[in-house]
């Protein structure tokens, strides 16, 4: 019983991270209607952006998220401006934003080939290999502070979304992009703020993430996949649909882990990835498009 | 000769809390003209797409020369003898006019080669021969009505319905179309949802009028058009 | 109509090709157009389903792999010719292919959510390759057990033979997707607008099968291609993300939809990336795909139709003020 207890706890940390890493392309999902198939290369990127910032600059990840988010969002007002803009309204922008993003994606992963060879890297910060004992459960204390940051985030972002004006800027785009026109909203700006701000919570995700995870210029791949995975199972741009998407896909895979091997648990969440897109798509909260 | 090509019996359509279709009859005779018409959201266009396919009947029977054709799935029948058009035009756009229209002709031609000589023909009645090369995508509104046409035409079709071909032509080019209507009358069954009161008067044979999913009234354009039912539906109560 | 040139310069290419084998050339210029060939063939494949039915899969590696592993297994294992093998491994590929496409076709799955089941697929199979690793060797790879040169092992120790296999390969599979005529229209008006395809007398869910699953036959028969060439195979490269990404921005970069886009793209792109990987590789490795993921951009953005596009957009252009020449001259009504 402890140890299935362990595992759900387990499960949940985790779960917590891949909601954290995925409310960035859920975001850009539900407001642009775009898929940023570089979403685990600008993981990765932050992830490194951490680590250089650790070791050169002996500045804590959880202070560094501090410089990354900021940086971040330029990153993705200038990516947007340059590459995604000029392929909205079209018929063929779904298909022409995928190939593109992909494109950045491999632009990203080799850069950082080139830029730090394809050698491993772990970070040792104060918190690694420390855990917390809480009623006999152990919990991993990097998986902790990031499930608490995650919840940090989301509750921000939740306030932003449903309390502020520009929150309700970006729910009307959303949900109907000529009506918000008509109500005198700027879609560009909103575009461009949602996807810099998407782009910015990948940073924070990275940034966080970086000490319970060795890096290496290609793992953007595998969190592309989990990403994906959580958003279409809880939604595409479904907010709270994520978060309970992370949760379900982080239990999977401990429990996975747990009974069978990493690939396994792996090739169990994709599965599950396919019948949902099979059966229903809009996820479990999702009803199209609402933040 | 009067036969009964198309039979709609008793059908009903529901989508989630919306009843579109509620037990609707009619029939369409052989080279007739059938007009219908009905106020916004009468389930006209519900009605084509039942028929063609699209949507599945919840209940009631759907018969095409003695045949059961509801459950069929649109491609097949349209090889059955039954070509829609859509209301808003659905021109392929990545393709030329010319391509729309040879893919229009294929399924129903033994060859490619073939399919290609009836191409120009069709571009002639609908009047789009100078656009053959343009691409779908950049028709202008009205072009693309043609096109929509062309298209179905092109299908060879026993049973044309026209969805609002009408909308957004000028008066005279209204008259080319129904003039084209009543050329097709003579080798094809036609029924034609329209909102323009003077071109379903003129063109059809018989009308029946759709109200919030039901038939409210069938006859002559002259009995449709004194019929108080039809005149309450469409302007409201209290009206005489 | 215009005149269809296609059989004309499909002809002239394979003939200048042809002629090629006979000319004294440097083993790695064999080399580069050996892989040049390939990929026009891997993006020829990848073209008919993702190309004209427009239906993205960024997974086609899982193909090339099922490909690749069955005929490799099959050889070292049982001694099974790897020609049988390229036709089991065909086989298997589409009973995969089918597995995924059956549904997704069934159920609409479309665009962007289809694009993303089919890199699920990929990662399912590069997971799987390497849950097995007994069989597979995991993710260190397998080896082809060696043999001298041999016709009906297909093994050669020189290029030469390899070069005229691959391109019978090449001109099989374009001719086939010139042949398929009908099919292709059919593809092309699913893309735009299935609904109304299926209004016209379209078997919709049937074409997109057909396409589906000869576009997963000729792509694994590449596996197998792969596997005798390279006499090595792992996860990675043969069913991961990047080999998908390359097939598509072949044919992408050279025009999809279209007969000769993908070798034209082929022929335009990997020359001079192999080149750069050569070259670079030990010292900037990624250089090259760094590059090709900058290309691809630019041309997503400024000719997303490819480069085959463009006499198309130039005559477009041409009707277009032609039309507006004509309208002037007419005068307001």
């Amino acid at each position: 019983m402890d140890l299935v207890l362990q595992i759900i706890i387990s499960g949940l940390l985790l779960g917590g991270i891949y909601a954290l890493i995925s409310i960035g392309l859920n975001i850009i999902f539900g407001v642009i209607k775009i898929v940023n198939l570089a979403h685990g290369d600008f993981l990765m990127m932050a992830m490194y952006a951490a680590f250089f910032l650790f070791t050169l600059k002996g500045i804590d990840p959880f202070v560094g998220v501090f410089i990354i988010f900021p940086a971040f969002v330029l990153l993705g007002v200038f990516i947007f401006r340059v590459m995604i803009k000029p392929l909205l309204g079209t018929a063929e922008t779904e298909v022409n934003t995928i190939i593109a993003t992909a494109g950045l994606g491999f632009v990203l992963q080799n850069l950082a080939l080139m830029l730090w060879k394809s050698d491993i890297r772990a970070m040792e910060t104060s918190m690694t290999g420390q855990s917390y004992e809480f009623f006999g459960i152990m919990l991993s204390s990097g998986r902790t502070w990031a499930f608490i940051v995650c919840l940090i985030v989301a509750l921000l972002l939740y306030y932003v979304l449903m309390y502020t004006k520009i929150g309700t800027h970006i729910r009307a785009v959303s949900q109907d992009t000529d009506a918000a026109t008509l109500m005198g909203i700027n879609v560009d700006k909103i575009y461009t703020l949602t996807f810099a701000i998407g782009i910015g919570l990948v940073g924070v995700a990275g940034a966080i993430i970086a000490p319970t995870y060795n890096m290496y210029p290609t793992i953007g791949l595998y969190f592309n996949t989990m990403a994906f995975i959580i958003v279409v199972l809880g939604g595409l741009g479904s907010f709270t649909g994520a978060l309970i998407g992370g949760l379900i896909i982080g239990l999977v895979e401990a429990f996975a882990g747990v009974l069978a091997s990493a690939e396994l648990a792996q090739v169990f969440s994709l599965l599950i990835f396919l019948v949902i897109l099979f059966i229903r798509p809009e996820g479990i909260m999702g009803k199209g498009a609402r933040v | 000769m009067s036969e009964k090509v198309l039979i709609v019996d008793n059908i009903s359509k529901r989508f989630g809390g919306l009843q579109a279709t509620n037990q609707v009859s009619f029939h369409v005779n052989q080279n007739e003209i059938l007009g219908i018409i009905g106020p916004n959201g009468a389930g006209k266009s519900t009605l084509f797409n039942l028929i063609t396919g699209f949507y599945f009947i919840d209940s009631g029977a759907i018969t095409y020369k003695g045949e059961r054709i509801d459950g069929l799935t649109p491609d097949k029948i349209c090889h059955k003898g039954i070509t829609r058009t859509f209301q808003v035009a659905r021109p392929f756009g990545g393709l030329s006019v010319a391509d729309n229209i040879l893919v229009a002709c294929l399924p129903k031609s033994k060859k490619v080669s073939e399919a290609r000589e009836r191409v120009h023909e069709v571009l002639k009645i609908v009047g789009l021969e100078k656009k053959a090369d343009a691409l779908g995508a950049d028709l202008t509104t009205l072009e693309r009505k043609r096109l929509e046409l062309g298209k179905a035409l092109a299908t060879n079709p026993e049973v044309l319905l026209l969805d609002e071909v009408m909308t957004g032509l000028k008066p005279a080019e209204m008259d080319e179309m129904m003039e084209l209507i009543k050329e097709l009358r003579k080798t094809k069954t036609i029924v034609v949802v329209e909102h323009v009161m003077r071109v379903i008067m003129n063109i059809s044979d018989r009308i029946i009028v759709l109200d919030h999913g039901q038939k409210i009234a069938e006859g002559l354009p002259k009995e449709i058009a004194e019929d108080p039912i039809v005149i309450e539906a469409y302007l409201g109560r209290g009206t005489k | 109509m215009k005149p269809d040139k296609t059989p004309l310069i499909l002809g002239i290419l394979a003939v200048a090709l042809a002629l090629v084998y006979f000319l004294p050339l440097q083993i790695y210029v064999r080399h580069i157009l050996i892989l040049t060939l390939l990929y026009a063939f891997l993006g020829t494949g990848w073209n008919l389903m993702c190309g004209y039915a427009g239906r993205l899969s960024l997974g086609h590696s899982a193909f090339v792999a099922v490909g690749a592993y069955t005929s490799l297994l099959l050889f070292a294992n049982f001694g099974i010719t790897p020609w049988i093998g390229m036709l089991a491994g065909g086989v298997f590929a589409v009973i995969v292919m089918l597995l995924i496409a059956y549904p997704s076709f069934r159920f609409g799955v479309k665009g962007p959510y289809f694009t993303l089941g089919s890199i699920a697929l990929a990662e399912i199979v590069h997971n799987l390759l390497i849950y097995f690793r007994e069989y597979t060797g995991g993710s260190l790879g397998m080896s082809l057990p060696y043999q001298p040169t041999s016709l009906a092992l297909f093994q050669f120790d020189g290029k030469e033979p390899y070069y005229i296999i691959i391109l019978v390969f090449w001109l099989a599979a374009v001719f086939l997707t010139w042949k398929m005529e009908r099919t292709r229209y059919y593809l092309e008006a699913i893309r735009e607008d299935d609904d109304a395809a299926a209004a016209l007398g379209i078997s919709v869910n049937k074409n997109l099968i057909i396409a589906a699953c000869i576009s997963a036959f000729l792509v694994a028969i590449g596996g197998t291609f792969y596997v005798q060439y390279y006499r090595y195979i792992d996860p990675y490269s043969i069913a991961g993300f990047t080999l998908s990404l390359n097939i598509a921005l072949v044919v992408v970069i050279g025009g999809s939809g279209t007969i000769l886009g993908p070798t034209i793209g082929s022929f335009l792109i990997i020359p001079i990336t192999e080149i750069l990987r050569m070259s670079l590789g030990a010292s900037m490795p990624g250089l090259h795909l760094f590059l090709y993921g900058i290309l691809l951009i630019l041309c997503i953005i400024f000719l997303p139709k490819g480069i085959t596009s463009i006499p198309g957009i130039m005559r477009a252009k041409k009707a277009k003020k032609d039309n507006q020449l004509n309208q002037g001259a007419e005068g307001v009504l």
